[in-house]
């Protein structure tokens, strides 16, 4: 009996010394010299001099990129990584501008209706072939026609004629648009002669895709032949953790040196000594967004009482430990002269209010709301959960019903079929256009159906006007219209919490939902 | 040869109601994969024509018959979202998690064998509460949990992996084996606990047998019973529940993939579901229902070879 238990245990030990072993031989290779952490207590991360040494850095990223094909993709997260690949004619600024790219020289003549564009001399696409006018004529057309169902633009049906002479391409439009140049920024030039642009990304971008995993990783390499300042860091790899825990533990361990949009819980638990937490915002605005069209929200003063029942600030305390700008209306702060802070508080937090409200307009007993939120956006589901409790006291029972992704897309935004819905809408193409533009009531994509004839007025003049101040004026009388009508509970600009490994700089901000790499670099 | 052409039929058969069952399940849930790639700004025309060039304007059964008639041609289709063949996506993926797989399945042999025998000792004794409850709770914690807590313990302290960055298979198959390793105590946790009740259990009621008390009243002693006799006729139950432990542990591995971030089969689903890319999810569920069968069948085979009269059993149904 005895020997068999020491058979057993000797085993065991064997199993565990192998076990050892092998992680201790390993180990060698896999952390850093031992030199520069020895200070470092055991359970902080230490600088991966590995990847600094080699001037590259890894960056998590929650979820796969839905395309490569600058043309095709649509998620916001691929938007973002992209921008360091893909250019148009012309490309923004962190400070907000709009700059020439492909092209060098952009004018506008003076009713606004024609665009002249140079192309750049010397532009390279990733597989060293020059740009030609041929090139940006194809972009633009895959863009423009409809053949290729995807890649489809709406906003470029306004061009009605494009011509071009030697490396002049002149865009004629069909009605006069101080917006236009936003969205010929979404025209990324590609190469004509590329018949796989999703397997084979190939654009004109400061970094150049070297290789792709799905669901793993996509890394990108810096671009000597780049037009531009180019980027400074050689390699620069996204891993896809889609696991909020895993990206947490991916800094943690060293595998990772930047993860943009955390939670302030998430950033709590990283050692101050290893990671630099960078608060920008996620220039979106998150609402509870109601369906005009449907009793009970089909009545202002019902609208208006949830907005006096919502206490702004007190959700962005509990859901968000603080971070976040209130916001009053469909426009947040990066559009510096369009936004209008005073509307913030234009309906002070209070219930009572609400009830009398709500009496008024034949609810004496308070209303019901199913609240419908996309499951796989905790910040939205936790704001949903908060609002709820809020609005017990203004006699408003909130039920909230979490719904995926895809159902949410289906019904809520393109179904219109839901009573109350939160989420965050952005600007991709930094126009304020497109964040009011949405609640004319014949626009595709009102999905809150709001109906006010004086609104849908004041939008076309704003939409045409050509004179920037006289269209800042008419957008900042929408702001207010949307706030008076109480169009939508609006909550908050959300912060974009980045954290940044230790010895990593030149991280900016831009107003847009993007992560622009070619400005960051080691220490 | 009657047992093999049955087996290989009832591995066709599970196979094509697993494929269909999943159409089905596609077909009546809501969202459609064009809806996922033209994102919120599309417009009902540009979702009317990419429904027309994925295909999914045809009536359910034209798609899954075009589809089953794909596959048996080795043509898995290729995915909605990567825009490239099924089998060229999922196959790095395949190899990384039946490598998961294999590596726990071997641990659990060798572990909760010895161990469940070795814990028949402590029946009645003094400290079999104390075995029990540490059973119960290895059963119980969540590998999520135990997951995070091993990638904490052995990653970020031990530096003996790094969480968050899988090393290629290829180009550096140590460090991938290493970190699979830990994926796979993390995996294994639970099956072994549940094997050591199974095998403690089995043990017993061994032991209570007529064959075992003539054995010992005829002068042999208890251990040699255990090992010549008991251990033998336990055998076919063990095997029996190692094979549904091998088919569980792909299932299982979902959870795993996901914190220790490895890119494999069972997190390329889950996402594949949520987009919707039906093709990539009908490969995988495939695969997965013919994992599940090939275990059952490894499993038979090897009890007709211990236990001969399954073998005669077998053959006269």
């Amino acid at each position: 009996m005895k020997k068999h238990t020491m058979a057993i245990l000797l085993s065991l030990l064997l199993a565990l010394a192998l076990l050892a072993g092998c992680g201790g031989s390993g180990s060698t290779t896999a952390t850093p010299a031992p030199g520069t952490n020895n200070q470092t207590p055991a359970t902080q991360a230490p600088v991966n001099t590995g990847r600094r040494a080699t001037n590259e850095i890894a960056i998590g990223v929650a979820q796969d990129f839905d395309s490569l094909d600058p043309h095709h993709m649509t998620a916001a997260g691929t938007k973002e990584v992209l921008f360091n690949v893909y250019e148009g004619l012309v490309k923004p600024t962190a400070d907000g501008r709009i700059v020439p790219a492909v092209a060098s020289e952009v004018s506008a003549s003076e009713d606004g209706l024609t665009y002249t564009l140079k192309l750049r001399a010397g532009v390279k696409f990733h597989d060293g072939s020059a740009v030609t006018m041929d090139d940006v004529v194809y972009s633009l057309n895959r863009r423009m026609s409809g053949e290729d169902a995807a890649a489809y633009l709406k906003a470029l049906d306004i061009i009605s004629e494009v011509t071009t002479e030697g490396d002049t391409l002149t865009l004629t439009l069909s009605e006069p648009s101080g917006e236009f140049l936003a969205y010929l920024m979404n025209v990324y030039v590609i190469p004509a002669a590329n018949a796989d642009p999703e397997g084979k990304p190939i654009g004109t971008g400061p970094y150049k895709v070297a290789s792709r995993a799905a669901q793993d990783s996509l890394v990108l390499e810096r671009f000597a032949d780049y037009w531009g300042e180019g980027g400074k860091l050689d390699k620069v790899t996204f891993k896809i953790l889609e696991n909020a825990e895993s990206l947490v533990l991916g800094l943690q361990s060293g595998a990772l040196d930047l993860v943009s949009h955390m939670t302030s819980d998430q950033t709590t638990q990283l050692s101050a000594q290893s990671f630099r937490i960078e608060q920008g915002s996620m220039n979106l605005v998150q609402a509870l967004y109601l369906n005009n069209a449907r009793a009970p929200f089909d009545d202002v003063r019902v609208r208006q009482a949830l907005c006096y029942a919502t206490n702004k600030q007190g959700m962005i305390d509990l859901a968000f430990d603080g971070f976040g700008i209130p916001l009053g209306t469909s426009m947040f702060p990066s559009f510096g002269k369009y936004y209008d802070e005073s509307l913030t508080d234009y309906y002070e937090y209070d219930p009572a209010r609400a009830r009398e409200l709500l009496a008024e307009a034949g609810y004496p007993d308070g209303i019901d709301v199913t609240i419908t939120v996309p499951s796989n956006y905790t910040p939205h589901v936790n704001t949903a959960q908060v609002l709820a409790e809020q609005y017990k006291a203004a006699n408003i029972r909130a039920t909230i019903q979490p719904v995926e992704w895809n159902t949410w897309l289906r019904d809520v935004y393109n179904g219109r079929d839901f009573q109350a819905t939160i989420t965050g809408l952005t600007s991709d193409n930094m126009t304020a256009r497109k964040l009011l533009e949405r609640f004319g009531s014949t626009i595709d994509n009102n999905f809150c159906n709001y109906s006010n004839p004086e609104y849908d007025e004041i939008l076309a003049k704003a939409v045409s006007a050509i004179d920037d101040a006289e269209q800042t004026a008419y957008y900042r009388q929408l702001e207010r219209i949307l706030t008076e009508t109480a169009a939508n509970v609006y909550l908050q600009d959300m912060a974009d919490l980045v954290a940044v490994r230790s010895g990593l700089k030149g991280l900016e901000f831009y107003p847009l939902y993007v992560l622009d790499v070619s400005t960051l670099e080691w220490e | 040869m009657k047992y093999t052409i049955r087996r290989i039929w009832m591995l066709v058969v599970t196979m094509l109601i697993v494929s269909f069952m999943t159409f089905l399940a596609f077909e009546l849930v809501s969202g459609d994969p064009a809806q996922t790639m033209l994102g919120t700004e599309a417009t009902p025309e540009q979702l009317a024509a990419l429904r027309h060039e994925l295909g999914l304007d045809q009536p359910f059964f034209a798609r899954y018959f075009r589809w089953l008639g794909g596959f048996f041609t080795g043509d898995l289709g290729s995915s909605y979202i990567y825009r490239q063949g099924v089998w060229g996506l999922i196959a790095p993926k395949l190899s990384l998690t039946l490598l998961l797989a294999l590596i726990s399945f071997i641990l659990i042999t060798v572990i909760s064998i010895p161990l469940g025998v070795w814990s028949y000792r402590f029946v009645g004794g003094p400290f079999d509460w104390l075995r029990t409850t540490f059973n119960q709770l290895c059963m119980a914690v969540p590998p999520f949990f135990v997951g995070i807590l091993l990638c904490w313990i052995f990653g970020i302290i031990l530096h003996l992996f790094t969480p968050g960055d899988f090393p290629a298979l290829r180009s550096d198959p140590g460090g991938a084996l290493r970190h699979l390793l830990f994926a796979s105590i993390c995996l294994c946790i639970p099956r072994i606990a549940m094997t050591v009740r199974m095998m403690r259990s089995t043990v017993i009621g061994e032991m209570e047998k007529a064959y075992v008390r003539t054995a010992i009243s005829r002068g042999n002693d208890r251990r040699q019973v255990l090992t010549r006799h008991v251990l033998k006729n336990s055998l076919t139950s063990t095997v029996t529940f190692l094979g549904q432990t091998m088919a569980e542990l792909v299932g299982g591995s979902i959870v795993v993939e996901q914190v220790f971030g490895i890119p494999g089969l069972g997190r390329f689903l889950v996402s594949s579901i949520s987009n919707r890319d039906y093709p990539v999810v009908q490969a995988i569920v495939v695969l997965l229902a013919f994992w599940v069968v090939l275990a059952g069948t490894i499993a038979d085979l090897i009890n007709q070879r211990v236990d001969p009269r399954l073998r005669l059993g077998g053959g006269a149904k």
